[in-house]
């Protein structure tokens, strides 16, 4: 395991280090933020609902910190598997898959940590207090993390379609756009019609992303242990895919040259 | 002065035709990509579908107008991304040395950068754009002018601003992925209902952010034309394509090359 949690901290500090990439991170979640806040404020006061704001701007800012901090794993994948580098690691004496895995979260986990620290002052600055307890903003910080670990699990998976197709790009933006519906990343599966919400209950998104993040205005031990069994079970069948993959990948591994 | 832009004119073509070839070598695969993309974006224009059923109108915008901004929206990006999506390379091209091969041909680099690379997929953003059009409840023949022009200043718009912030890199290193996500942002800006934003908000958003011109003005001019609007629409545009045009050449003297050796 020492292997792993130094490719972890190597990853970790060469993100640490790059400013530019952060900084435009933290530009893009403010405008969100900001964008946001004032469609909920307008629509609050059309409707002559009150902190509208305070309960879906605080459910984005945790939305958008799982979805932000993803390192585009599939992207790497793509290109190890596309040029061959691949064959380079498959006989070191660690697993390619782990390593590639480990460096992810390492860079998640920066990007997770700045979007956390720079967002929460500018939503209390947005909406004042927020819909949850504070005792319980560990926990939805925690619940958020995972999730965003098993986003990249997700991801994974999509660069080893790799194996299929000639660009994978249309479909990670693909899976990044049902995120947004099928998950309620944007606007919480809550205001969705009962439909939609039924058939939304069959993808991972709606655990990755909706029930994990509902926890923002509708905490309650009942609905955590259900984002936790639901996760769970997307993990190990997602799991069970890249496994799959993995073995066909390892099979048809093609080297040129010298 | 004319002959030179039929030269250019004739190299476009012959750019697009081979950018149309390589895409079709496999053919299932280009026609599955154009699918997905048609529904990633009818995929975000449902969501707002659903909060426009979920609350009517917003500050006087419905859902008509939401469908002939993603309408203009999804057509710019198209144009954008079809024909000049090379510009948001300029960043790597500068990082691995690779700008020198675009700056050793007899043409204008900036217009071999910026048709170096195409998005196939982005044929898509057209079919979306016109489906929208068409269910947006303004059909007319002069709407669909005004619609068809506005995707095309929008282009020019979101070219430029990608010209702007890819330039960053001449100054900055490493900036790839900060101008992606300082785009990506002006697209988002531009992708909401502009009644949202009122008083300074909205001045901001017509002028120093200049999002609100793609999201805005074509409504506008859609719902009622007025020359005025339609004058400031275009000259906004070429204010920011001239700056754009600017920040690239005077990043480009202070280029010194990578020292890369490569024919392309």
């Amino acid at each position: 395991m020492t292997k792993y949690w130094h490719l972890f901290l190597i990853s970790f500090k060469h993100s640490w280090s790059n400013k530019a990439n952060l900084s435009g991170q933290l530009v893009f979640l403010f405008i969100l933020l900001f964008i946001y806040n004032r469609l909920w404020v307008v629509i609050a006061a059309d409707s002559s609902t009150s902190n509208l704001n305070q309960t879906f701007i605080w459910y984005l800012l945790f939305a958008e910190m799982i979805i932000l901090s993803n390192p585009k794993i599939d992207r790497v994948l793509f290109d190890d598997i596309r040029s061959g580098t691949m064959a380079y690691y498959i006989n070191k004496p660690i697993s390619f898959f782990f390593m590639r895995y480990i460096e992810a979260v390492g860079n998640m986990s920066v990007s997770f940590l700045i979007l956390g620290g720079f967002g929460t002052p500018i939503t209390i600055l947005f909406t004042g207090h927020p819909p949850f307890e504070w005792w319980q903003f560990p926990i939805i910080f925690t619940m958020c993390y995972i999730s965003s670990c098993i986003n990249i699990i997700m991801y994974t998976a999509v660069g080893m379609c790799s194996l299929w197709l000639a660009s994978i790009r249309t479909l990670a933006m693909a899976i990044e756009r049902l995120a947004f519906t099928l998950g309620g990343a944007i606007f919480p599966l809550s205001i969705y019609p009962e439909w939609f919400i039924n058939i939304a209950q069959w993808t991972p998104f709606y655990s990755f992303y909706y029930l994990t993040v509902k926890l923002v205005y509708d905490f309650s031990f009942a609905n955590l242990f259900q984002a936790i069994c639901l996760n769970t079970f997307w993990i190990l069948l997602i799991g069970f895919f890249i496994n799959i993959a993995y073995h066909k990948l390892t099979k048809r591994i093609n080297v040129y040259g010298g | 002065m004319a002959a030179k832009l039929k030269k250019y004119l004739k190299l476009f073509l012959f750019i697009q035709k081979n950018n149309l070839k390589t895409a079709f070598i496999s053919k299932s695969d280009a026609l599955t990509n154009i699918f997905i993309m048609v529904i990633n974006n009818l995929s975000f224009v449902f969501m707002w579908w659903i909060l426009f059923q979920h609350k009517g109108s917003i500050n006087g915008w419905g859902f008509g107008d939401m469908a002939i901004l993603f309408a203009v929206g999804n057509n710019a990006f198209g144009f954008f991304a079809v024909f000049a999506r090379g510009v948001q390379q300029i960043p790597e091209y500068i990082d691995n040395g690779n700008l020198d091969n675009f700056l050793v041909y007899p043409q204008n680099s900036l217009f071999l950068i910026s048709t170096s690379e195409s998005s196939f997929a982005s044929w898509g953003d057209f079919i979306t754009g016109f489906l929208l059009f068409f269910i947006s409840g303004y059909v007319s023949w002069l709407n669909f002018g005004i619609m068809l022009f506005c995707s095309f200043l929008g282009a020019i718009l979101m070219y430029s601003i990608r010209l702007l912030v890819s330039s960053m890199a001449f100054f900055i290193s490493d900036s790839q992925r900060l101008g992606d996500n300082i785009f990506i942002s002006f697209i988002t800006f531009s992708c909401q209902p502009a009644s949202i934003f009122t008083g300074w908000y909205k001045i901001i958003f017509l002028t120093i952010l200049p999002a609100g011109l793609l999201s805005l003005c074509p409504v506008n001019l859609i719902k009622n034309f007025y020359w005025y609007e339609f004058v400031y629409f275009i000259l906004a545009i070429a204010f920011f394509f001239t700056i754009s045009i600017i920040a690239y050449k005077s990043g480009l003297k202070r280029y010194s090359s990578g020292n890369r050796f490569g024919v392309r």
